[in-house]
């Protein structure tokens, strides 16, 4: 088996799990508002836990392992739920006050940027990888 | 030299010989015969060793193919919307490519060590 480009599964992994970081502060920020969910309580934030997978690689050296990252899984934040008063809202308990999602939207702006940038290096590592390949390839060249 | 080859010698070499002569012949003194013999022996050893390079390229163009041909299936899996992940189709397409540039290298060295040899001089 040809491995051209080496050590890019485990960047492959990582842009997966970046990306359903990604889609999870997404929906995050899409139901920032949800005071009405399906079980009737406001939206809880989630977030992503990563994992590491060890699996063994092919084609390196001394059958030297690469790590990979998956996401575990997807889980509740616990902080409960911000209360504001707004009597007129169907979804306000006696005393007026409606439960509104845990969800800071400074703090999951953040969180995409973070995700973002670590798509992005991800993104530099396979160009570079790509670029030592070509450039190993050119020592043939005259 | 194999032991059964010395004895096959000793066979050959006249009566008035000394055995010491038969472990250790002078080049010139092998009879054609014999060296017909040990080419004989030689060449199916020389066959397993190692594979001709034909079909280690034959099994790396097939293998680049491979690679063509799996990158083919992660575009068109994200073009019509199977799930694949849209960098799983680029990373497929960019190993398809090296791969390929790495065929072309060793074509081009091959085909420029042939050139070579033929300009030789004889």
């Amino acid at each position: 088996m040809i491995q051209t480009l080496t050590g890019i599964d485990s960047t492959a992994s990582a842009l997966a799990a970046e990306r359903i970081r990604m889609d999870v502060i997404s929906q995050n920020i899409a139901n920032a508002n949800l005071t009405h969910g399906i079980d009737g309580k406001p939206y809880q934030r989630q977030q992503v836990i990563f994992e590491k997978v060890l699996q063994q690689a092919q084609g390196l050296d001394g059958g030297a392992a690469a790590q990979q990252v998956q996401v575990a899984r997807i889980e509740q934040d616990h902080r409960p739920a911000r209360l504001i008063y707004n009597p007129g809202h169907p979804d306000a308990d006696a005393d007026g006050m409606v439960a509104v999602p845990n969800i800071n939207i400074h703090e999951e702006m953040a969180d995409l940027i973070v995700a973002s940038r670590a798509y992005e290096a991800n993104l530099a590592v396979v160009k570079n990888a790509r670029t030592m390949a070509l450039q190993t390839l050119s020592i043939g060249k005259r | 030299m194999d032991p059964i080859s010395g004895l096959r010698l000793a066979n050959i070499i006249p009566n008035g010989l000394q055995p010491l002569d038969v472990q250790a012949p002078k080049p010139g003194s092998i009879p054609t015969q014999e060296l017909s013999n040990l080419a004989s022996v030689k060449t199916p050893e020389t066959q397993n060793v190692g594979r001709s390079f034909s079909d280690f390229f034959t099994e790396m163009t097939q293998e680049v193919n491979a690679k063509q041909s799996a990158a083919s299936d992660a575009v068109q899996g994200v073009l019509s919307g199977q799930n694949v992940p849209l960098h799983r189709a680029m990373l497929a397409v960019e190993e398809a490519s090296v791969s390929f540039q790495l065929m072309v290298e060793v074509r081009n060295k091959l085909l420029e060590s042939y050139q070579e040899l033929m300009r030789m001089q004889i």
